[in-house]
């Protein structure tokens, strides 16, 4: 069963069209990761998806119900952590956790007992009397994403949740939302740390220039995107030297670090980097260290967006 | 619970704090009896439906209607913070729609306005106890003034909010369009005397008439000039309200 459903979805602003025509399928009780650069269309793309704006064509049908004609049927049922901060400055922690309870027409005496119990699970149990406008980034943002706990959803937008969190304070985030799914909740992720939609997500959309470049699981893209591995060669000579010894071997690329450092990112690593230390030893230039790596979730976006047609990076 | 009744709730909630409950009623007090009583050597009393009210009663009648547009204020600075700190778009992702956030806005102000209106009326009642006439008509139109006054003066507060990003443009534009109605009304003093221009400009003003219709429902008055002044109240309360729901419908995400 699916919790969204799209087909050719897309959002002009007269001549500038942010969202192209995309299609999205979101499994229910899963956590769908929605990567993409500054500007792709992730933003659009949730602001549909949660009806706040009304797409310029295609279709769209979130937990069943035809968004387009009844938005208002849709947000009852869902949750929407926002990217912007947002809370209520005068009000304390506890006050504004239980006001969006009775916000969502939540019961007096539920909304104590949850607010309690997501001050609990955010740890912001020593902050319930401090007022919004006096937290750091951090907490507030803790606050804004532990709110939405506060009422029932079948499914949670979640857009760049992590921004102005600690390390240790997203790793708990990120465990509670796999809780969270594992219990039945549909997650809708979108950021920009890909290590996070690798730890959390079931599947994965790369959305670039309003279009989706690709979508599978993380597992997948890795298998089929990422080929390619990364081998390191770091040497004791200089950039020039390096840079003549290497002219005319493909796939490698020499940057400038503690002396020379030759990266190469090839699906055939092993034959490049023969020929590059058979050019080395030729020329004389000694090796430090060589490292390798399998291509991580940020090497296939990476790849996947430079690759992108249209892409003036690629 | 209703939508309307939810969200009136929570306005209250985050717009009742001790800063504005203390400018709500401190104000008003200082103008009735510091001015009031200090300006009675200067002004004994002003000439009022073929007859005389003292100037501290006058002041204290018109306070009632200032007191009922400036805690529409309240209206604007919902909104406002409501976009700056990003509520409106979480509200607006909930299950709300724009005419229900509209109109608890505009609930939230008829509350305030009206326990405003009672404070001021209570707090001032010794001040104007002697000159006044009741009659089954002074409930009734305070309360039109207090309902039709914070529809009208919210409505105001509402538009301007949608269009000030800058907190600094919002303050100056609310602060100086708020003061010019207030004392460029008859809120503090007649505008018998007043020079042509000046004077032309009471009676275009709205709050002329909404404190007319107060001291009306206090001191008596023209009962035709009256309706001819509610009427045309309502007519502008109700445009205001028109524009003002069509601008937030426009507002953007």
């Amino acid at each position: 069963m699916h919790s969204i459903r799209a087909d050719a979805l897309s959002k002009s602003y007269g001549e500038t069209t942010a969202v192209d025509r995309i299609d999205l399928e979101v499994e229910s009780g899963t956590a769908f990761g929605f990567l993409g650069s500054n500007g792709a269309g992730k933003s659009t793309t949730i602001k549909m998806l949660t009806t706040l704006i009304r797409p310029t064509g295609g279709s769209l049908d979130v937990l069943g119900i035809d968004a387009l004609k009844e938005p208002l049927k849709v947000r009852h049922r869902i949750g929407v952590v926002q990217q912007q901060l947002c809370y209520e400055p005068t009000l304390s922690v506890e006050k504004s956790l239980t006001k969006y309870g009775m916000m969502w027409n939540v019961p007096r005496a539920e909304s104590r007992r949850r607010a309690a119990q997501v001050m609990h699970d955010f740890g912001l149990a020593d902050l319930k009397k401090k007022r919004n406008e006096d937290l750091s980034i951090g907490q507030r943002r803790r606050v804004q994403v532990a709110r939405e706990f506060m009422h029932d959803m079948e499914l949670l937008f979640l857009d760049e949740p992590t921004v102005g969190l600690d390390p240790s304070a997203r790793r708990s985030l990120l465990d509670y939302l796999r809780e969270r799914v594992a219990g039945g909740l549909t997650i809708f992720y979108t950021t920009h740390i890909l290590s996070e939609a690798d730890y959390l997500c079931d599947q994965i959309a790369i959305i670039q220039k309003g279009r989706i470049l690709v979508c599978d699981t993380p597992g997948s893209l890795k298998k089929s995107l990422g080929r390619r591995k990364t081998i390191t060669v770091h040497t004791n000579s200089d950039h020039d030297r390096v840079s003549a010894a290497l002219a005319g071997v493909p796939d490698c690329a020499v940057r400038t670090g503690m002396g020379a450092q030759v990266t190469i990112q090839s699906t055939d690593p092993e034959q490049v980097l023969a020929e590059v230390l058979v050019r080395l030893r030729r020329n004389d230039i000694k090796m430090r260290e060589i490292s390798a790596a399998a291509a991580t979730l940020e090497d296939i976006f990476l790849e996947t967006v430079e690759n992108a047609p249209g892409s003036t990076t690629g | 619970m209703h939508p309307v009744v939810r969200l009136v709730n929570r306005n209250l909630t985050v717009s009742l704090n001790p800063g504005f409950l203390i400018w709500q009623v401190v104000f008003p007090l200082i103008y009735i009896f510091v001015v009031g009583f200090a300006y009675t050597s200067l002004i004994e009393s002003v000439p009022f439906n073929g007859g005389t009210v003292g100037y501290p009663a006058y002041l204290a009648t018109g306070m009632i209607g200032f007191n009922i547009m400036n805690s529409t204020l309240v209206s604007g600075l919902i909104i406002w913070n409501d976009r700056r700190h990003g509520m409106f778009e979480q509200i607006m992702s909930g299950p709300y729609t724009r005419m229900q956030y509209i109109l608890a806005n505009i609930c939230t102000v008829g509350i305030i306005g009206m326990a405003s209106a009672a404070l001021i009326a209570v707090v001032g009642l010794p001040v104007f106890l002697e000159s006044v006439e009741f009659s089954p008509f002074t409930v009734p139109l305070v309360v039109f003034a207090a309902v039709v006054g914070s529809v009208l003066f919210g409505s105001l507060a509402s538009i301007i909010s949608t269009r000030l990003n800058s907190s600094e443009g919002f303050n100056v534009v609310i602060n100086t369009t708020f003061i010019f109605l207030a004392f460029s009304s008859t809120a503090f003093y007649p505008a018998e005397g007043a020079p042509e221009v000046l004077g032309a400009a009471f009676y275009v003003n709205p709050l002329t008439h909404l404190v007319d219709i107060i001291r009306a429902g206090m001191f008596g008055g023209e009962m035709e000039v009256i309706m001819a002044e509610m009427g045309a109240l309502s007519a502008i309360a109700v445009t205001l309200f028109v524009v003002a729901a069509k601008m937030m419908t426009r507002l953007d995400f």
